[in-house]
């Protein structure tokens, strides 16, 4: 359970009662490794039937089915890709809350490195707008002539 | 009488924000000071409208009167004070008089404060204010009216839901929208900047303290949000990267990036396009997340009550503002004149590269929050993006960042030396490898040692990096100690406010580090007299103790006594506590705390044999990471009180001072270049903006309208279809017919309809299930549900199944992907599923969709 910030602040309508925790004593394997394997892949997996949360946050029947299921996968010997894997092939991609990356997904995943080209890109074109912007150094023959003008100016 | 006094007061607030909104910017045009002076009379005029209207409403709830729906569906005469007020803004109606009163607040501000501001700035800022407010007070009256009468008015109210009586939640909304709703000064600012045709070092000046008060605001309101969640909620996190606490990441980090630049363009009279185009997008991202929490067009855990048309209606206010904006800003941005150069190494440079991160982090978190909406839009299926997807790609975004803010203030204005600011970073970089080495050596070389390691030296360079800086500014060592005291006295307060803030972001690293790499938990059945052993702490449960009464709750209270080495520390209290009105059951954490690290217990569900579920938390830096944020707002706000900042710093000065730098590099260098430049500039790049926005817009409206439709966000279509059926191998549930095997289906089209006696759509569906089309066999699966009451269900309501196998714990409905009964599969003859509904089948859905895939298969 768990709904954390709420931005805005108001109804929280949840389904499940509050400040329960989802995963029970009851569900979890003797053998801690493989019980800090399930716990690992639980949180991976989307809740179906939940508003956001995954399976080990959530208090639904379905929650607990697929937490009872990923164990069962474990201890069959699935390694932890292959128990997502698993049910992913029963539900979907949906499930997963890191999505793959796939045809649907390379936009997503390269967003970042996209973005970041085109701030680049801004900061580039900027500094070429702000160096075109600025005036040649000045050469001796102006300084020469400037330092003339000035000459000038004092004596008049 | 009250209600009628409120809603009167708002209605005439409409009008005179619509006064406000125009005749000042009609005198600015025209130059006519007359009409300009319009402006701050009316910002006073629509402050004491809003604030008796959102008094009225305070108000009605203190004083419980339930012939006010609002007061109705959210009070209740048992809760406490406190939480009467605060509870007016728990709710939709509220929580827009909040934000409304808070932008006419801000708008008393500027009026008060701008007195000395030139005037054409500010008779445009403030009617752009004034149409802000317009907008969200015709909102209100239209979609949102918290002051509708129920006529018989109830004895009683509904009550607040029990989450948000807590101070934590009580006050996180009006900060948050102090934030929010701050933003929109910076925004209103780069409006009239754009109207004018002008910006300049005076203009980044006013709007930089604007932007440092939305900023500390939003800041505290999501560290507050995200405490609340911590200590209420029992699941031991803070953030989990939910569509509705990115929603308010977004203009955080927008924020930030604002707030930084507008330094550049105060300092150096550069950057300036970018900073206006920041402001617009800041508060855009406000907006749009008040969009996207209220529209429903994704899927939350904090649901607001939402509501299509609300989401219309503040979908068009975006794209009114939004849009409205970018347009003004690719017709006029081009003529902005550019400003004084900077080598790519400078304080100019850290700060560009500053913005370049926190824009390219915000546009992530936004592409993240709405891409599965594309997916889903473009028919390519259905996915989720989660937290391990932003805490992938968010971490490497942001850590160069964390690394160039401690180079970033030791480098000069216009050309830095880096050689130079690196030496003087060799403090530094000895306390991060120090703390790097120190880490491993004592945790261990695990690979979440190694990652826990490189945050905490990332966060020793960033804090010592940001006291090397103070160190310097105020020659420590290098002078007498009295001088050094002498110079941090009257160091400016800005300077403290940004070394101050930096440390608070190295302190929220160590938290978020701690909280990633060590949270430790354990969660058993306890009984009483057992001890569990979690992080050297031994935690004995006692017992529990019933039927404890508070103001509006009774409790289960629990016992736990905390000891480290036999030593005893302190006895925790977790409840489970049962909230009268409304009736809902919440439990309650409780925490020890070394202000290092907390000891977090959370009692959950009794066990029949006299035991209780225990999930106890290590949580270690955790609270580093909340006083972190606490210690940037702080930096914020001494930096407000740089008399820099003040905000009435008065015209006559502003105006003797900073125009040289303005003047300067307007009128020598550029005055040659700027008849080419102006015309070059005048490209497509500042349109790209707008046609981005206008994308973003129609695919939300798209959306909008399907929600609209009936179409359910949270439908996911089956991955199943045209794939063999799984084999499964059931008991029968009706005696002496045989059972259901996958085997038996063969060579016939069937239906297989999952249904069982506890589900309510069921019950609507079953009647129809006698109407199938007779070429198809309907076989049933009761799921998960005692087989007594699936056959009373049957004999009930009658048996339309050819045969019915019992899949008591729900393993074929796994197999099959069934998440929520009914749901009925098509198999053809060959044993390959061909269709599937999830929900009732309807006789629409049996014409429309499921007779075509039958005919189809003949």
């Amino acid at each position: 359970m768990k709904l954390r910030l709420a931005v805005s602040a108001l109804l929280l309508l949840l389904a499940a009662s509050p400040a329960a925790f989802a995963i029970q004593p009851g569900e979890m394997l003797s053998d801690p490794t493989l019980e800090a394997r399930a716990r690992t892949i639980d949180k991976e997996l989307r809740c179906l039937v939940c508003q956001n949360q995954n399976i080990d946050e959530s208090d639904a029947d379905l929650a607990h089915d697929l937490r009872l299921l990923v164990r069962k996968r474990i201890l069959a010997g699935d390694t932890n890709d292959q128990a997502k894997q698993f049910i992913v092939a029963r539900y979907g991609n949906y499930v997963l809350l890191k999505p793959p990356f796939d045809a649907e997904t390379y936009l997503l995943w390269f967003a970042p490195v996209l973005l970041l080209l085109g701030g680049a890109g801004i900061a580039f074109v900027f500094y070429r707008g702000a160096a075109r912007a600025q005036p040649e150094p000045l050469s001796p023959e102006d300084k020469a002539r400037i330092a003339t003008l000035m000459g000038e100016e004092k004596g008049a | 009488m009250i209600a009628e006094v409120g809603l009167f007061a708002l209605v005439l607030a409409l009008f005179v924000a619509l006064a406000q909104a125009t005749i000042p910017l009609v005198g600015a045009a025209r130059g006519d000071v007359v009409w300009m002076n319009v402006d701050r009379p009316a910002a006073f005029m629509q402050f004491c409208l809003v604030t008796l209207s959102f008094g009225c409403l305070i108000w009605l709830h203190v004083t419980s009167d339930f012939s006010v729906l609002n007061v109705v569906e959210n009070s209740h005469t048992d809760k406490p004070l406190l939480y009467k007020i605060t509870g007016v803004w728990g709710n939709h109606e509220g929580s827009m008089m909040l934000w409304t009163f808070i932008l006419v607040l801000y708008g008393l501000a500027v009026s008060i404060f701008g007195r000395d501001l030139p005037p054409g700035l500010r008779s445009r800022a403030l009617a752009v204010q004034g149409l802000i407010g317009f907008a969200f007070i015709l909102f209100i009256l239209f979609t949102s009216n918290p002051f509708t009468r129920v006529d018989p008015a109830p004895p009683n109210g509904q009550g607040l839901n029990p989450l948000l009586q807590d101070p934590g939640l009580a006050f996180h909304p009006p900060f948050l929208y102090l934030g929010y709703v701050g933003f929109s000064m910076a925004f209103s600012f780069a409006i009239a900047a754009l109207i004018e045709g002008r910006i300049d070092a005076a203009w980044a000046r006013w709007v930089r303290p604007w932007t440092l008060v939305a900023w500390c605001a939003l800041t505290l309101g999501v560290a507050m949000g995200s405490w609340w969640s911590y200590y209420t909620l029992g699941w031991g996190g803070y953030w989990a990267w939910d569509p509705v606490e990115n929603a308010s990441l977004m203009p955080w980090l927008a924020g930030t990036a604002l707030l930084h630049s507008c330094i550049v363009a105060e300092k150096r009279d550069t950057m300036k396009s970018w900073t206006i185009f920041l402001a617009i997008i800041t508060f855009s991202l406000s907006l749009l997340g008040t969009f996207l929490v209220r529209s429903g067009v994704l899927t939350s855990v904090h649901s607001f009550a939402s509501d299509p048309t609300r989401g219309i209606f503040i979908l068009v206010l975006l794209a009114v503002f939004t849009g409205a904006s970018l347009a003004l800003y690719a017709w006029r941005a081009p003529a902005l004149k550019p400003g004084g150069l900077f080598a790519p190494v400078s304080r100019e440079g850290g700060l560009l590269f500053n913005n370049v991160i926190l824009s390219t982090a915000a546009g992530t978190v936004l592409i993240g929050t709405l891409y599965p909406l594309f997916v889903d839009a473009l028919k390519l299926g259905k996915i989720s993006v989660g937290p391990p997807y932003f805490n992938t790609v968010m971490v490497p975004l942001m850590a160069p960042l964390l690394v160039l803010m401690a180079v970033g203030p030791l480098l000069s204005w216009k050309r830095g030396d880096l050689p130079a600011a690196l030496s003087r970073l060799k403090f530094a970089l000895g306390a991060t490898v120090m703390t790097v080495v120190a880490t491993l050596a004592v945790a261990g070389l695990g690979s979440r040692n190694v990652w826990a390691a490189v945050g905490l030296g990332l966060a020793a360079w960033l804090l010592v990096g940001s006291l090397t800086e103070w160190a310097g500014r105020v020659r420590l060592f290098r002078d007498s100690l009295a001088g050094s005291f002498h110079r941090a006295v009257h160091l400016p307060r800005s300077a403290w406010g940004m070394t101050i803030s930096h440390a608070g972001l190295a302190l929220v690293l160590i938290g978020v580090t701690g909280s990633l790499a060590w949270r430790t938990e354990y969660l058993k059945v306890m009984h009483p007299g057992e001890t569990a052993s979690i992080a050297g702490y031994d935690v004995r449960f006692l017992g529990v103790e019933d039927n404890v009464q508070g103001p509006n709750f009774t409790a289960v209270r629990a016992r736990f006594i905390v000891t480290k080495d036999g030593r005893y520390i302190q006895e925790l209290n977790p409840e489970r506590r049962m909230y009268a009105n409304p009736q809902q059951p919440l439990s309650t954490v409780a925490i020890h705390t070394t202000f290092v690290n907390d000891l977090y217990v959370v009692l959950g569900d009794p066990d029949a044999s006299g035991g209780f579920v225990v999930h106890i938390f290590h949580n270690p830096l955790i609270p580093l990471l909340f006083f972190g944020a606490v210690v940037m707002v702080l930096g914020g706000i001494v930096s407000l009180t740089d008399r820099h900042h003040r905000v009435g710093a008065p015209l006559s000065k502003l105006a003797r001072v900073p125009r040289p730098a303005f003047a300067l590099s307007a009128a020598v260098p550029i005055a040659a270049a700027a008849p080419a430049q102006g015309r070059r500039r005048t490209g497509w790049k500042h349109v790209v903006p707008l046609a981005g926005f206008v994308v973003l817009v129609g695919f939300l409206l798209a959306r909008l309208y399907l929600v609209e439709e009936g179409f359910a966000p949270n439908f996911i279509p089956s991955v199943m279809i045209d794939r063999a059926a799984p084999s499964f191998d059931l008991e029968p549930l009706v005696a002496g017919q045989p059972g259901l095997s996958s085997a038996s289906l063969k060579g016939h089209l069937t239906l297989v309809n999952f249904f069982a006696s506890w589900c309510g759509p069921c019950r609507e569906e079953h009647p129809v299930l006698s109407q199938l089309p007779k070429s198809v066999d309907l076989v049933g699966i009761s799921y998960k549900d005692r087989p007594e009451d699936a056959r009373a269900w049957l004999s009930e309501l009658g048996n339309p199944y050819k045969t019915i196998g019992i899949d008591l714990h729900g393993q074929t409905g796994l197999n099959f992907g069934v998440y929520g009964v009914p749901e009925t599969y098509l198999i053809d003859k060959n044993g390959v599923i061909r269709f599937k509904q999830t929900g009732p089948l309807t006789p629409a859905v049996i014409k429309r969709e499921l007779l075509p895939v039958i005919a189809g298969l003949k």
